[in-house]
């Protein structure tokens, strides 16, 4: 409705593949920027290489579109030069956790005042299919087809552990909480991380049965845990499943921040 | 106000039709000028921001607008004086 005007209609419709939960998460944060009353020259979008950092060529105000894993060093210079600016990053789980792991948790320990959405679809989607630092255990990908046999990336334990002020993982499915969690991103000071878990019906769902759409969304609804459950089940003593994955906000805390805005 | 469909941005994912409360989208069946199946309106006058948006003065639901990837749902202000059906539910 209101967010529309946030994006740069000429070049719509975007590049995804028929059912990618990209643009999901682009309408989600534009809603949750366009809450928060920023002006359009006072707001930088920040990306990478890879699927998801095509998102800030469709957005209205100025972006990078920088290296491949550099998006939060670039972020970064962004705000050092300018602290009145707001930052936010789009990143995908291959540019982040892989080639930029290193800027991601120096940014982390540094705590910068950004906010960085990370659209997890557990594969390198553009480049064919390989196997990411996300893949889950068992899955198959064009770089281990017999299975992934490496353990993945907890990329929410990853940023809580390297001290970012909040974290929260949602999946595409949740879309309201999305938004919500990503307002309150926004409104943090310090360095903000939400995961997203993404379908991605091309590269990840053509290898892993779940060739249609819905059945791939199915699976993240079925298969996320809310925090206040998880933390239930381990007051209750009970079993949680290995399969499952928690969503909800897992950190929030106020340790000192750099480059807030004056 | 009144749910609209852009033929050039869907792609025809159908993920609208998975998330509605009131299952308004139904799988389409003919091909546009693109090859894509647009998504049909089942009685789109139940739309809770159909009705209730202007009385509100706010968003109400508004999940199909959220998770369409291709940002092809959009609701549209209706001309004055334009007919349209009214749904009873009981």
């Amino acid at each position: 409705m209101s967010y529309d005007e946030w994006f740069r209609e000429d070049r719509l419709p975007h590049i995804y593949c028929a059912g990618c939960g990209n643009g999901t998460i682009i309408n989600c944060t534009l809603a949750a920027v366009d809450q928060m009353g920023w002006k359009k020259e006072d707001t930088v979008f920040v990306s990478g290489i890879g699927c998801s950092s095509r998102a800030p060529g469709y957005i209205l105000t100025d972006s990078l579109h920088t290296t491949h894993g550099r998006a939060l060093a670039f972020a970064t210079g962004v705000k050092m030069a300018k602290p009145a600016f707001n930052v936010v990053v789009f990143t995908g789980d291959g540019d982040m956790a892989a080639i930029g792991g290193n800027h991601f948790i120096h940014a982390c320990r540094r705590n910068i005042d950004m906010t960085v959405v990370c659209m997890n679809n557990q594969i390198y989607g553009m480049t064919g299919g390989q196997g990411s630092p996300t893949t889950p255990r068992g899955c198959l990908s064009s770089t281990t087809p017999f299975g992934c046999a490496e353990p993945p990336f907890d990329l929410c334990e990853l940023a809580t552990a390297a001290g970012a002020n909040y974290v929260a993982r949602w999946t595409s499915y949740h879309v309201k909480e999305l938004e919500k969690a990503v307002k309150v991103g926004l409104e943090t000071p310090g360095f903000s991380f939400i995961e997203v878990l993404v379908q991605c019906p091309t590269a990840f769902g053509r290898r892993n049965k779940f060739r249609q759409v819905m059945d791939h969304v199915e699976f993240l609804k079925s298969h996320s845990l809310l925090k206040a459950k998880r933390d239930r089940m381990l007051d209750n003593h009970e079993h949680v499943p290995e399969d499952m994955f928690v969503v909800g906000e897992l950190t929030k805390r106020n340790r000192p921040a750099i480059g807030v805005k004056p | 106000m009144k749910l609209s469909i852009d033929e050039n941005r869907c792609k025809g994912c159908n993920l609208c039709t998975k998330v509605c409360p009131y299952k308004i989208f139904r799988e389409g069946k003919k091909l546009n000028r693109k090859g894509v199946a647009i998504p049909e309106l089942d009685r789109p006058e139940r739309c809770t921001n159909c009705r209730l948006r202007n009385l509100y003065g706010r968003q109400l639901c508004g999940v199909c607008q959220l998770t369409c990837p291709d940002q092809a749902i959009h609701w549209v202000e209706e001309e004055p004086y334009e007919p349209h059906k009214v749904a009873i539910e009981y």
